[in-house]
């Protein structure tokens, strides 16, 4: 009797089980349907907002000391929105989560200082990049003294990166002997390479150079190369050439106006947005 | 020697001055192991800043952060009641189908990561709730009209509305599963012969509950709940992954701005202690 009941009520567990989980798919699939079935372009117009996705990074996004967010990314997106003649919302977001998140429709669009990479190409589109920052190696003075490039791919050295990030990608395919920490933001992968817990970090634009030169006796950039400036897109749902369209036609007529290339010099070789942050 | 009207033993004095001795030693190895440059002075600006053109004081990234997490938290413990409260008499129900559903419901929540709830309700379901309901454009129609004021008290910035929902929807249903068990145990507890003796004066089932075993159960219920609450204020840090602007992820917005990692996080771990201290405090004295 008690065993009937037992695989009774189990048959009833599972079954709510499958119900759960099968109109989830369903409910899924249907939005991905619909959502590529129409341009995000006309949602935009037609809701008179842009939704921005981004996880803020110095200096291309950030918050100043009002709690406002600023940085090239900011200039970006609201240029972008200028010019589409609506207004900007932005969605902050952790890294982590920035790809599901457009894919689930949380916003329209990541403008985040996100590297066009093949794998990420399987999940969303790319547009032309409208910045190539490329990645540079910081590395700890007192344990990388006297090292050559090829003395990092050994496992007595360990490097620090934040997490899902190119630069860990990229870390691991120069140095494939090397050991890999991975954490949330880059400021902790830095932190790591200062107390010595780390040899090495890579990270993109300017952040190492600042970054040394806030502790110029321990941190320093030890080759002035740049890794893998494969440029930094916008990144889009798959299934709508529109929205390809319209943003690669914008960023190309921005680059060669030069506006592009101010608006990132200023961000990124320059430090006089530095009074508007706290530091 | 006496100390708050009590007497202090040598072993005492002894406990004290070892952990005094270890947390000097800590705070030494921190200070010479770590390569860090304190800088304290960035933190206040954050709490809240004086504005020159308005003359007045405005809250920044931490206050808001933390009106954010006592809104959400307020909000999902009501909704965690609400929904605990009919799961528990549901668990209690005669009907084995209500009873099984209930289960159901409550293993399901019980037995899988707070973080995987999480990502699963807000990539999967949130968003079909969300269109479903137009509450986006809803939201964005407030934010924009001239009488935001009353809602934005209530629900912060009403262009994150949409986000503050997912969040808020997602943590009331998975505390609920724990106050469903309270609630149950709260009942279970009363003895039988309560319920006997008030089916034998003819009370209905509903009048068996509401006269009967609430008064008694409730009692019983207060102190487990009210504990349940602060672990919800605590469980509230996981929703920044799913990009509640709440306090935990303000956090991780200003260790990226200012490039300083242990001054903010402290702060936050100063504000969330405050809160549920001040909980667990203001509950012992309501007990």
């Amino acid at each position: 009797m008690n065993i009937l009941k037992i695989k009774r009520g189990l048959t009833v567990t599972f079954a709510a089980l499958a119900l759960a989980f099968g109109s989830t798919a369903a409910i899924g699939q249907e939005a991905s349907q619909s959502l590529s079935s129409e341009s995000v372009i006309e949602t935009i117009k037609q809701r008179g907002v842009i939704k921005v996705g981004l996880s803020t990074f110095a200096p291309w996004s950030m918050r100043d000391k009002q709690g406002e967010l600023i940085g090239f990314e900011i200039d970006v997106a609201n240029e972008l929105a200028k010019d589409m003649g609506v207004e900007v919302e932005y969605f902050p977001t952790q890294w982590d989560g920035i790809i599901p998140a457009l894919l689930s429709g949380k916003f329209d669009v990541i403008i985040s200082s996100m590297t066009r990479t093949p794998s990420r190409n399987l999940t969303i589109n790319f547009t032309e990049p409208y910045a190539y920052s490329g990645l540079t190696i910081m590395a700890n003075k007192q344990m990388t003294e006297g090292f050559i490039f090829e003395d990092y791919n050994s496992s007595e050295v360990t490097f620090a990166a934040r997490r899902a990030s190119t630069a860990a990608s990229v870390i691991s395919t120069l140095f494939p002997e090397a050991q890999l920490l991975q954490f949330d933001e880059n400021t902790a992968s830095t932190q790591e390479v200062l107390n010595g817990r780390a040899h090495a970090t890579m990270h993109s634009g300017p952040q190492p150079h600042t970054d040394s030169r806030t502790y110029p006796d321990t941190l320093y950039v030890p080759f002035d190369k740049v890794w893998l400036a494969q440029g930094e897109s916008f990144g889009v749902r798959k299934g709508d050439p529109d929205a390809l369209a319209y943003f690669n036609t914008w960023i190309g007529i921005k680059s060669v106006t030069g506006w592009m290339k101010e608006r990132n010099d200023f961000w990124m070789k320059t430090d006089d947005w530095k009074d508007q942050i706290s530091e | 020697m006496t100390i708050f009207g009590k007497k202090l033993h040598w072993i005492d004095v002894a406990i004290t001055l070892i952990i005094v001795a270890l947390v000097l030693f800590v705070w030494q190895q921190i200070g010479s192991n770590l390569n860090y440059k304190w800088r304290w002075h960035l933190i206040p600006n954050f709490i809240a800043y004086w504005n020159e053109d308005t003359q007045s004081w405005v809250a920044n990234l931490y206050l808001e952060g933390l009106f954010a997490t006592i809104r959400i938290c307020i909000m999902a413990g009501a909704l965690a009641l609400v929904l605990g409260f009919i799961l528990g008499v549901a668990r209690c129900s005669n009907n084995l189908t209500i009873r099984m559903l209930a289960r159901t419901y409550v293993e399901l929540l019980r037995n899988v990561p707070p973080l995987v709830i999480i990502f699963v309700f807000y990539f999967f379901l949130s968003e079909q709730i969300i269109v479903a309901l137009n509450v986006e454009d809803w939201s964005r129609s407030i934010a924009r009209s001239e009488s935001s004021g009353i809602w934005e008290l209530f629900f912060g910035d009403m262009r994150s509305f949409p986000a503050l929902l997912s969040g808020v929807i997602v943590l009331g249903m998975f505390e609920s599963a724990f106050v469903g068990e309270i609630v149950r145990a709260g009942i279970q507890s009363i003895p039988k012969g309560q319920t006997e003796a008030a089916e034998s004066i003819g009370l209905s089932s509903v009048g068996k509950l509401r006269f009967i075993i609430f008064p008694q159960a409730t009692r019983k219920v207060a102190a487990p709940l009210a504990n349940q609450f602060i672990s919800l204020v605590k469980d509230s840090a996981i929703i920044s992954l799913i990009s509640v602007q709440e306090l935990s992820f303000v956090t991780f917005d200003i260790v990226v701005s200012t490039n300083a990692i242990f001054e903010p996080w402290i702060t936050t771990a100063l504000l969330y202690f405050t809160i549920c201290f001040g909980l667990s405090l203001l509950f012992r004295r309501l007990e």
